[in-house]
């Protein structure tokens, strides 16, 4: 008995503590400026401006630094940055949309995510009554388009910065093979996929190592070349209407016929494990996974970069919108367009390695001069805006990405020996049914 | 007299074999956690190498670090403790309230109103997220622990397992005599059920507590502001975008996890405690 | 004399009722506000098309049309009760059994073993996603698959292949659950009288029959409660299959859970998730009305027998 009334004891502790909280709830601000300097934490407001700006990030962007410099040049505006997952930040931005409350003045949105938007036009304010037109130029044209509904009246967001995706591969698996390791010689050996694949062959017969670790990245590449995708700009269902798709599908259903690629799952602790272990050569990747790949094979001058067999694709990136329930939109506008001007993207670039949707920083001498030791010192910088400037606009469409989904499920099937062909069809037959509904 | 010495001989055997399934289940039971332990202590590259690390590594306190340097992780353990521990009380005195009156008073409906609160959980709850969104920012309790406290008291399960436990535990003899005494039925729950029915409290506490500890769905939904976050929701801001830092993310979960055992141990004892004084009775 | 006393007790008996209602009355009063209206809004959504940002349109019976055209429906339905039978079952006799070895007086170190054995309902998700991803991994050094090899069986994928996924996602379950149910069942027994079991005892009874003669028949309320609840529950199984399937789920491994909520939340198709759900509703609410008929059955021959 004497148990529960320690409990009981505990209880009214906690309504103690409740009312403490409720109290403390108005000098939040107050609080909340002194952790401004500790750049770490997730949640910040900074300034005092009496117009405040809640803002919804995700990832490490670096951006309260850049903020402070904001405030300090526009004393009325205070803004609230709040870090959160990314799947979070986007489900509760879907969910405040969706119940018509609670959305934030601004919120940054994955590049894939917009995509669920496409239909949307009531959920956001569009940039282009906001000024978005004089900074369109500002921007690569693809990343600025995707930001933007299909016929290009209505602008979601300003692109922050994108993934352009280039070969990573690793010096000594070539050199193994026989091959000069250097990324021009690299380069020229494999400039189209039919090289890939040759070279492919032959580094497994010289030294028994796969091309690379996961089917699905290829795929991925040779999708992103494609002029056109999943759907047309109706959207409607288009993958059967022309070769491209089934091309890139066919082309990794060889390889794996052939035993030239592994299908280990991405994201995996083994997958990040073969990073480190050199079991495969190659990795077509984005410009933010040479993060994964240096914390996972420390070791300096093994990997290396260069672009891409026939071009280029983009995976990653975000883009900052107003959703319309924010009631600063002007505010709210003119910050988002000071933080993707090409000057803070530089910044974000040389302190975060967000990789800038603007063209301008591309030809700034600290850009250009950006090397990496780790990847044998080249200037991987230029590299990867090769491949920025090479990426082709593609129309996606509302449901891309559960299509994808379906088709990553037949890549995955006939990497363990299925059908590639019957594995296409059941594909097509679920992606039919998802659209359907 | 032989047969029982037979029926001696076998019972250690059988003995031998409940402890083996004993420790075996909880060997199987225990290395997750360990396994959270193990990862809480390493870098990330050591995680994900093939094959992985079983034994504790150097880097307990930097990951820890890690984690207090990018949230707020003892305001948000007061956060948890706090909804944790209204949530439970709250359940506690609700569930066994209306437990007991399913189980020992008479009423007009009773067999109706206990199938509509055994039919409310059927309902699969997945979908009334945005609705109950809705109602959320009516109320205007976004970024209120209201939010997460007030729905958070709907438990049929708790009243299910109370009726339950009082139609067994509480003998009808004893609640009519303090009725023949005068006592008022809130007095009667008050003064004779509950210090009958500890055991169910510990029981359904550990199982509240822990539940709502841990829960993250909807705190996520409604909690946005970083000030009100509890620990499930503050530890998912640990999570970048692209690059998972499962050393920092396993340090913080895991020591988020401890003061459940605590917690645990604590419900164990009132429990065992409880039943003690009823076998003294 | 006698006029007053009846009139007490009417009154008496009114109080009770109003005391009753008052004492269940948060409940509906809570769930009126955060419940109804949810289910309300599903029932309203299952015949409408929505993506959770345009406006409504109605779509009349299509969406259950459609539900029940979709051979992945089905193949939902059959996943959720094989991996409720591969999971649930054994789940509750292996609890009831750990339950009765950690009531016993025999056992020491009691209070270590059922900390341990409840650690799996605390244990963190995402710690819990890696365990098993380590355990029932595809490749052929995965644990699962490694124990296999040696006795010469080939690698499985655990997360593509029809029975596997079952067993993977069935096991998984097991895991987080028995502790619980174990919780459960030891407070049911704690409830009986030690004096039946010293008597027991004393009658020469073994274990087996001190299992079968007192625990079980004492424990039927909880058994059932248990069986209730936990049928309930793994007709709406999501989360083991959400973190080992990850969202896009497969059809050897999609539960009806997942299938409305990916519908909801990945495909943005509110209609066709609302009329699922509705369909599950409808399966548990016939499923338990139908297992009560059952169980009241078997109590009416039992009681039959005994007198």
């Amino acid at each position: 008995m004497s148990k529960f009334l320690k409990l009981t004891a505990f209880m009214v502790l906690a309504i103690l503590l409740l009312a403490a909280c409720n109290g403390g709830g108005n000098d939040n601000n107050d609080s909340a400026n002194d952790s401004a300097n500790d750049p770490e934490t997730t949640e910040e407001s900074f300034g005092d401006g009496e117009i405040e700006l809640v803002f919804w990030e995700f990832g490490n962007t670096g951006y309260d630094v850049l903020i402070e410099e904001y405030v300090a040049q526009n004393p009325h505006i205070s803004i609230n940055l709040q870090n959160a997952d990314m799947n979070d930040v986007h489900d509760n931005l879907f969910t405040s949309i969706s119940a018509g409350s609670g959305a934030p003045d601004i919120a940054m949105v994955e590049e894939a995510q917009i995509e669920r938007y496409r239909n949307a036009e009531d959920a956001f304010h569009n940039l282009f009554d906001l000024g978005a037109a004089d900074v369109e130029d500002n921007f690569l044209d693809w990343v600025f388009q995707n930001g933007g509904n299909a016929d290009g009246t209505f602008q979601f967001g300003l692109p922050t910065d994108i993934g352009p995706t280039v070969m990573f591969y690793r010096t000594d698996v070539f050199e193994e093979a026989g091959f000069d390791s250097s990324p021009e010689a690299v380069n020229e050996l494999v400039n189209t996929w039919e090289d890939y694949e040759a070279v492919a062959r032959e580094i497994y017969e010289e030294t028994g190592k796969l091309m690379t670790d996961a089917g699905e990245l290829v795929f991925n590449a040779r999708r992103d070349q494609a002029t056109q995708q999943y759907f047309n700009e109706d959207d409607e269902l288009i993958i059967d209407d022309h070769p491209q798709i089934r091309e890139a599908y066919d082309y990794v259903a060889n390889l794996f016929d052939e035993g030239l690629v592994g299908d280990i799952p991405l994201w995996t602790p083994e997958w990040f494990a073969g990073m480190e272990e050199g079991t495969y050569a190659t990795m077509l990747a984005p410009a933010w996974m040479q993060g994964q790949i240096k914390d996972n094979s420390p070791e300096e001058g093994i990997w290396s970069i260069t672009t891409m067999p026939e071009g280029a694709g983009n995976w990653g990136g975000s883009y900052l919108t107003v959703p319309s329930e924010s009631e600063h939109a002007e505010e709210a506008y003119n910050f988002i367009e000071w933080l993707t001007a090409p000057e803070q993207q530089l910044e974000a670039f040389l302190n975060y390695g967000l990789f800038p949707s603007s063209p301008q920083v591309y030809d700034m001498p600290e850009f250009m001069d950006y090397e990496d030791e780790y990847f044998g010192g080249i200037a991987t910088a230029q590299v990867f805006s090769e491949a920025a400037q090479s990426v082709i606009p593609v129309y996606k469409g509302r449901l891309y990405y559960p299509v994808d989904e379906e088709l990553k499920e037949a890549i995955d099937n006939m990497s363990a020996g299925s059908d590639p062909d019957e594995e296409w069809d059941a594909a097509v037959s679920r992606i039919e049914r998802i659209l359907q509904r | 007299m032989s047969t029982r010495e037979v029926g001696e001989g076998k019972f250690s055997i059988k003995k031998f074999f409940v402890y083996v399934v004993l420790v075996g289940g909880s060997l199987v039971s225990l290395f997750p956690f360990y396994y959270m332990f193990i990862m809480a202590t390493r870098l990330n590259r050591e995680i994900n190498s093939v094959p992985p690390p079983f034994t504790p590594g150097t880097n307990l306190v930097e990951n820890f670090q890690k984690v207090t340097d990018n949230i707020d992780f003892f305001g948000a353990m007061w956060n948890s403790l706090f909804v944790s521990a209204s949530i439970t009380f709250g359940t506690l005195f609700l569930c066994s309230l209306a437990g007991y009156a399913f189980a020992k008073l008479e009423f007009k409906g009773k067999n109706i109103f206990f199938g509509l609160i055994l039919v409310t959980m059927m309902v699969p709850p997945q979908l009334g997220l945005i609705p109950q969104y809705y109602i959320i920012t009516e109320l205007n309790w976004l970024n209120d622990f209201r939010a997460i406290i007030v729905p958070g008291l709907i438990n049929a399960f708790g009243i299910f397992w109370m009726r339950q436990y009082i139609n067994e535990g509480v003998p009808y003899e004893i609640v009519e005599a303090a009725k023949i005494d005068g006592c008022s039925n809130f007095r009667i729950y008050w003064n004779v059920v509950v210090p009958m029915i500890l055991p169910a409290f510990a029981t359904l506490g550990i199982i509240v507590f822990m539940h709502v500890w841990n829960d993250f769905l909807w705190p996520l939904v409604v909690l946005r502001d970083p000030a009100v976050h509890t620990l499930q929701v503050a530890l998912r801001a640990l999570n970048d975008s692209r690059q998972m830092d499962y050393g920092m993310i396993m340090s913080g979960t895991f020591w988020a996890t401890v003061p459940l055992i605590f917690v645990f141990l604590m419900f164990n004892r009132l429990f065992i405690q409880s039943l003690s004084e009823g076998a003294v009775k | 004399m006698k006029k007053t006393k009846k009139n007490n007790r009417l009154t008496d008996k009114k109080r009770t009722a109003v005391a009753a209602y008052l004492f269940i009355s948060p409940f509906f009063i809570l769930f009126a506000i955060f419940g109804l209206f949810p289910m309300l809004f599903s029932f309203y959504l299952s015949f409408f098309r929505w993506d959770g940002l345009d406006p409504m349109t109605f779509n009349g019976l299509n969406n259950f049309r459609f539900i029940f055209s979709d051979p992945i429906f089905y193949s939902s339905i059959k996943n959720t009760f094989l991996i409720g039978l591969l999971g649930t079952l054994p789940q509750i006799l292996v609890s009831m059994v750990i339950a009765f070895a950690l009531n016993s007086t025999l056992i020491r170190f009691r209070n270590v073993f059922r900390t341990l054995i409840f650690l799996p309902y605390i244990t963190s998700i995402v710690a819990v996603a890696i365990i098993f991803g380590l355990v029932f991994n595809n490749q052929p050094f995965g644990f699962a698959n490694y124990i296999l090899s040696l006795f010469d069986v080939g690698p499985i994928r655990w997360g593509a292949e029809y029975w596997p996924v079952k067993f993977a996602i069935a096991t998984m379950v097991f895991w987080r659950w028995v502790g619980y149910n174990t919780i459960i069942f030891l407070a049911g027994m704690q409830s009986i009288p030690r004096e039946l079991y010293e008597a027991a005892k004393i009658d020469g009874a073994t274990i087996m029959q001190q299992l079968r003669l007192i625990t079980l028949p004492m424990l039927k309320p909880i058994v059932m409660f248990v069986v209730f609840t936990a049928t309930i529950g793994s007709l709406q199984l999501f989360t083991e299959p959400l973190i080992f399937l990850g969202r896009g789920f497969r059809e050897e491994g999609i539960t009806v859970v997942a299938y409305l909520w990916r519908d909801a939340f990945v495909y943005n198709t509110f209609g066709t998730a609302s009329a699922a759900a509705i369909v599950l509703f409808v399966i548990i609410i016939s499923l338990t009305a139908l297992n009560l008929g059952i169980s009241s059955l078997i109590g009416r021959t039992k009681k039959s027998k005994v007198s």
